[in-house]
């Protein structure tokens, strides 16, 4: 029964489920870190509101290895998609 | 409610019933587009054949960046003033991020002003390539728009660093270089002695060091795919919001619905990603050449 099903399936299809399903938790991972990032960065700016600026450049560095996650998943989901 | 809460409301309740309106008028039926492939927006058609050296769109982004990224400067270092106008505010804030927080703030001072130059051209050629992606050129040479009998190529977005080669080639230039510097700082032992942190027992120095030289391998990869992922990513979204969904669906109410949000991701792509790509290659370059070229090890 479960084998008939799956052979109807197209590929296509399959292959779209796995896009959706990989790019989707890469985006849960990344959120997670990109939320936990800002967060710990207010917390730091008001405890020392003097470290301000060079809190903010370390910021943006951590910001944007943690976005590069998502897109890492993005694209190896699109490579499987295409490919 | 203030003047300007009306008028955002006004314009909330405008689009809600331009929505409605379309939607009537076209229905919200699918008709799938078997025409429309997404994927040629990336597909480099050769202009110009020479083997492996073809002149192509993202060849001609790579000039366009190139040429921008000299002739900016080249313009504002010799038209200097003492009270500066808002280019070259522009240019010496820029200089600032990239000499201070981006070389100073990672490298000994003495190489830090060896390799600025080569830290700053990295970051400005990477920030031109973003950025002039973000603006519609006549490139698209697979769909032609006739005006006045003339084949013109249609207008449109592409960006040379929204193809893996150039990121990987800037990567791995950026790679043999540290790599070379570093052994010429420390010595040839003593720079993959470095790798090995101090105080490690012997027992385990052979597999730190494998796991090191795997992680040395692993930058290519992250380093170039991390800007290529990017913007390639940002350049889809845009693609499918202004309009590649509505048209690969055949529903032309879809487009209404998702215009608003290509328009943010637009100022997103624009305002954050393109610099932020280029600041983050530019900072972890510096970062690796510090590191390799640090007098103690890390």
């Amino acid at each position: 029964m479960t084998t008939t099903l799956i052979a109807q399936v197209s590929d296509d299809g399959l292959k779209a489920i796995a896009l959706g399903i990989g790019a989707g938790l890469g985006s849960i991972g990344a959120g997670i870190g990109v939320g936990f990032i800002f967060g710990k960065v207010i917390e730091s700016v008001t405890r020392q509101p003097e470290m301000r600026e060079e809190i903010t450049s370390i910021q943006w560095l951590g910001f944007a290895l943690t976005e590069a996650v998502a897109f890492y998943t993005f694209i190896f989901g699109l490579i499987a998609f295409f490919l | 409610m203030s003047p300007r809460r009306k008028i955002l409301f006004a314009i909330l309740g405008l689009y809600v019933v331009a929505l409605i309106t379309v939607i009537g008028i076209f229905g919200w039926a699918r008709l799938d587009n078997e025409e429309f492939a997404p994927q040629n927006e990336f597909k480099l058609d050769p202009w110009i054949e020479l083997g492996p050296f073809d002149i192509n769109k993202a060849v001609l982004y790579l000039f366009i960046a190139a040429l921008l990224t000299t002739g900016s400067m080249i313009y504002v270092a010799n038209r200097m003033q003492a009270k500066p106008n808002r280019i070259q505010t522009a240019v010496e804030a820029a200089y600032d991020l990239t000499y201070n927080t981006i070389t100073r703030g990672n490298m000994e001072p003495e190489m830090a002003a060896r390799w600025f130059p080569f830290v700053a051209t990295l970051f400005f050629f990477i920030w031109f390539s973003n950025i002039i992606g973000y603006f519609p050129l006549p490139v698209n040479t697979a769909e032609k728009v006739s005006v006045f009998g003339l084949h013109l190529p249609a207008f449109s977005l592409y960006a040379a660093t929204a193809n893996l080669s150039v990121p990987l080639v800037l990567t791995l230039m950026v790679w043999v270089t540290y790599q070379v510097e570093g052994i010429r700082a420390k010595g040839f032992l003593g720079y993959f002695r470095g790798w090995i942190p101090s105080g490690t027992p012997s027992k385990m120095r052979p597999v730190i060091f494998v796991i090191e030289v795997i992680s040395q391998f692993v930058r290519i990869i992250s380093l170039s795919v991390r800007l290529f992922a990017n913007i390639l990513a940002g350049h889809l979204l845009l693609l499918f919001m202004a309009g590649g969904l509505a048209v690969l669906l055949g529903l032309a109410a879809l487009g209404f619905l998702t215009l608003p949000l290509a328009i943010v991701f637009f100022i997103f792509e624009v305002g954050l990603v393109a610099t932020l790509q280029a600041f983050i290659f530019a900072t972890l370059t510096s970062i690796y050449f510090g590191e390799a070229t640090a007098p103690h090890g890390h």
